[in-house]
């Protein structure tokens, strides 16, 4: 365990190279090779003790343990059900996924448009797996997950009522790579009724580890359909549907054939030239495979006599494909969701590939949970991001001038994930040009003052309690500060941002180094001066050395005269702390010198306590501590603030002075520690097992 | 040093809760009451139950479990630095606790309910650290008093702390080559949030 150690292991793993779909993350360390030769060699089928065959891994209210739809569930193996099951027949295609007892339609939606990109097929669904051979009862698939790939393990025994699969099948009825991925994305979200209730987008991120917009068709963008099109030569996925106004109003079809309530997906756009005009078209799929648009451009409407041959040959339309205007599709349509794939999604070489950069972040109570800008005084703490636009975009339809991106802020939401709904927080982002004097530096935090005199850039469309946020900018070449945050402050929560841009970026997170400029305050025995040798030698009784209870009893009688700061006492604990820390002799107890260097240093830290409590309230507030600490010498990041924040703050936010005593004093001496072993200034210390502790028990 | 299994992976409640042991629901139940709404416990609450237990122990010689060192036993253990412990986390430690407080009776040979400076090795090294006699040194410094002894909170404090940072060195060091390579950012987070 020991957080914060696996913490850094799993960075460094990241760092590495792990979490990319060529590398993915074992999901519950679960690693199909080794499993499957295994089960090969002991010549059974694979049993997944993680997600048993049993009624927990169906559901928990409607599907849950002896709820009515889940009654006489068998659960069966594939060889089971038919005589000579298949992995996929003939290719994947859209008829392979028939919906089950499971609302889980947006998930099907964006498998079915999975199925259109074979790329994109091939990362999630694992090649080489069948029935034949090497058939041992195992699968895996890889979905992205808040930034990073995991494969994940499944047995193939799936829950069957009366002979028929309970949830997604393939139209093949010998066919079962759908219901096993499916199984696969119920495992990953704990069961299969989890999977009920959600957004296509969500199942084209999680396919593709690329970014989803959603534009509503009644205020499109002026250039929306630059948009699609620059969205389809770049291989994005791309989905539209017309929003109902009732239950009752679902799959109708209207009197041209459009079928409301239903996930299209959207292929093709174009502009031809008619009647001497250009004309702006779109392609739009039914995932039926059939009924299609019967209006103006629809299969063999008479709007294609006026189109050149030669034009004609470009525009194609399969079955369950048609065309329409621009025009005519905004009218009909009520939303579009374009998911852009990350570079390492795309292998083909001609479509136009985005650049992306994907950080992840936490906000912590106290310390980087800053709120949005209503909330002046702890904004500038949030986590800040800045990107730098180099090169306008290629686009010689488009007569604005500037640099396009898309930024999408996702919290993770992991731990609180038994609560899912209510504990979704309001998120958002706000978007700041970088001052010139900071041009080109990254190790900088921009503070309270600066946020202060200056205005925003752009921020994202709005704040909102959704998984992700994400909007798309055009913005002239420069550098900019993105800073995510809560929309209230004080609010925990881990997040992973991602910049896409049309050209190469550079997006990178924008924080303090750590250093500290210290002094050398090292009091030796010989220079102290008499009247501290006589208050040393009241003190410290007869054995001429300070013990931590004596230390307590003088700290104690110190701080209790005084009035205007707050403490609640030094601890023992503390006080055997300092004394530990001090006692270069390893007696454990602290001698004159030792005592001196102590007490000076107590002096200094009062001193810079005194100064800092801005509003005389006898305690520091988290921001009044950043401010401290950087007065006696520490730059510390983000990361380091939310800890001394979670080690040392009380419950309301506040440090008391012994907390602050304690604080400063550990981190003096461990950057003394760091500095000493690294005498060479390599910037990296290497430590045995013996050393580790001898620090690190203190 | 042997770690021990690393906790289970986070699934959402509903599904943990219907793939438990008995003793585990009534874990939970307890833990539920321990951790309140936000279902996380605080270093006050760890403090309070703690205490609220050693009561009960009249054989275990202590001054009770300081707010300081139940901050430093949380921040060695928490894995978001949120500064609270999570349901798992805190069951690892309760099963230490319990496991420790076994030892800490069984080798307080002389029945003073306190671990005297020659009885410390020998426990620690029942506790799965058999450290060398410089460590145990320093370790009898830092947490027992004056004469050498350890009481249960400042054992407890200890073994949990040791606990820790054998397993993060353990978790660090990757290549198993016996040593661990940091730089400043990580050397101030694991040794400041402890």
């Amino acid at each position: 365990m020991s957080g914060m150690a696996s913490n850094l292991a799993k960075k460094r793993a990241l760092a590495a190279g792990f979490g990319t779909n060529a590398n993915a993350v074992k999901y519950l360390n679960q690693d199909f090779e080794a499993l499957r030769a295994q089960c090969l060699s002991r010549g059974g089928l694979f049993s997944d003790p993680t997600f048993p065959a049993a009624p927990e891994s169906l559901g928990f209210n409607e599907l849950g343990p002896g709820s009515y739809k889940t009654r006489a569930v068998q659960w069966k193996r594939p060889g089971e059900l038919c005589s000579s099951p298949e992995f996929i027949v003939g290719g994947a295609t859209r008829t392979d996924i028939c919906q089950g007892a499971l609302g889980d339609c947006w998930l099907l939606a964006a498998i079915a448009s999975l199925t259109l990109n074979e790329d994109v097929m091939a990362r999630v669904v694992p090649v080489g797996q069948s029935f034949g051979e090497s058939y041992a009862g195992i699968f895996h698939f890889q979905f992205w997950q808040f930034g990073e790939w995991v494969d994940v393990v499944i047995d193939d025994r799936l829950p069957t009522k009366d002979g028929e699969l309970l949830f997604v099948h393939s139209a093949e009825g010998s066919e079962f790579w759908s219901a096993l991925l499916e199984k696969a994305y119920a495992k990953v979200n704990g069961c299969y009724e989890a999977l009920s209730g959600g957004s296509t987008t969500e199942g084209f991120e999680d396919f593709t580890g690329g970014i989803a917009e959603n534009y509503d068709l009644r205020k499109p963008p002026p250039n929306m359909f630059q948009i699609i099109k620059k969205a389809i030569e770049s291989g994005a996925l791309l989905g539209c549907s017309i929003d109902i106004t009732s239950a009752a109003d679902s799959e109708a079809v209207t009197r041209q054939k459009l079928v409301k309530g239903h996930a299209y997906s959207l292929t093709g756009a174009v502009e031809v030239t008619y009647r001497g005009r250009k004309e702006k078209l779109i392609r739009i799929r039914n995932p039926w495979g059939q009924v299609e648009w019967t209006g103006a451009w629809s299969d063999s409407s008479s709007e294609w006599n006026s189109v050149d041959d030669s034009e004609r040959q470009n525009v194609k339309a399969d079955d369950g494909e048609f065309w329409m205007s621009f025009t005519e599709f905004l009218r009909h349509y009520s939303r579009i969701e374009i998911c852009t794939l990350t570079p390492d999604t795309l292998t083909d070489d001609s479509v136009k590939h985005w650049s992306v950069c994907n950080y992840d972040g936490s906000w912590r109570k106290g310390s980087t949970a800053g709120g949005c800008r209503n909330h002046a005084y702890t904004f500038w703490m949030n986590p800040q991001f800045v990107i730098r636009l180099d090169e306008e975009d290629d686009d010689p339809d488009d007569n604005e001038v500037g640099c396009s991106f898309v930024v999408g802020l996702i919290q993770k939401n992991r731990r609180r994930l038994r609560k899912v709904g209510e504990d979704m927080h309001t998120i958002g982002f706000a978007i700041y040009e970088v001052p010139s004097q900071f041009h080109g530096q990254r190790e900088v935090h921009l503070d309270k003052n600066y946020f202060l005199t200056h205005a925003q850039k752009a921020r994202s469309e709005t704040f909102v309690n959704l998984r992700e946020v994400s909007t798309r900018f055009k913005m002239p070449p420069g550098e900019y500060l993105i800073v995510p945050s809560t929309f209230e402050p004080h609010l925990n929560g881990d997040f992973c941002i991602r910049v896409f841009s049309e050209k190469q970026t550079e997006t990178r997170p924008c924080d303090d180094p750590v250093k500290a400029d210290l002094d050398d305050e090292t009091v030796s025995d010989a220079e102290v001066d008499a009247g501290f040798r006589g208050l040393f030698t009241k003190l410290a009784g007869d054995d001429m050395e300070i013990s931590a209870t004596e230390l307590k009893t003088i700290m104690n009688k110190i701080v209790s005269k005084r009035t205007d700061i707050k403490t609640d006492g030094f601890s023992l604990e503390t006080c055997r702390i300092m004394v530990n820390l001090m006692d270069d002799s390893g007696n454990g107890k602290l001698g004159l010198g030792e005592f001196a260097t102590l007490w000076k240093k107590v002096q200094k830290y009062l001193g810079i306590y005194k100064k800092n409590d801005m509003d005389n309230s006898g305690t520091m507030s988290t921001p009044e501590m950043r401010m401290a600490l950087k007065e006696a010498g520490f730059t510390l990041n983000n990361g380091i603030y939310q800890i001394l924040v979670a080690r040392y703050a009380e419950l309301d936010m506040t440090i008391d002075f012994d907390n602050f005593v304690a604080c400063l004093m550990r981190l003096d001496m461990m950057f003394r520690v760091f500095m000493k072993i690294d005498a060479h200034d390599s910037g990296f210390i290497e430590l045995d097992f013996h050393q580790w502790l001898t620090f690190t028990m203190i | 040093f042997v770690p021990s299994d690393p906790p289970a992976p986070r699934r959402p409640l509903a599904y943990a809760e219907q793939n438990e042991s008995d003793e585990e629901r009534q874990f939970r139940k307890v833990f539920q009451q321990l951790a309140g709404d936000d279902m996380e416990v605080s270093p006050t609450e760890l403090m309070n139950i703690l205490n609220r237990i050693i009561s009960k122990h009249g054989d275990l010689k202590t001054d009770g479990f300081s707010i300081e060192s139940c901050r430093s036993m949380v921040a060695v253990m928490d894995c978001d630095s949120t500064g609270k412990l999570g349901f798992h986390e805190f069951k690892h430690l309760w099963n230490n606790i319990k496991k420790w407080q076994c030892v800490y009776k069984t080798y307080d040979t002389d029945g003073s309910g306190v671990i005297g400076a020659d009885e410390l090795p020998n426990a620690f090294r029942a506790a799965g650290f058999p450290l060398n006699d410089q460590l145990f040194q320093m370790i009898i410094r830092r947490y027992s008093d004056e004469n050498g002894n350890m009481d249960f909170d400042n054992c407890i404090g200890c073994l949990v702390r040791l606990d820790a940072m054998c397993r993060a060195f353990k978790t660090l060091d990757k290549d198993n080559n016996g040593t661990i390579k940091v730089n400043v950012q990580e050397w101030l987070q694991l040794t400041m949030y402890s």
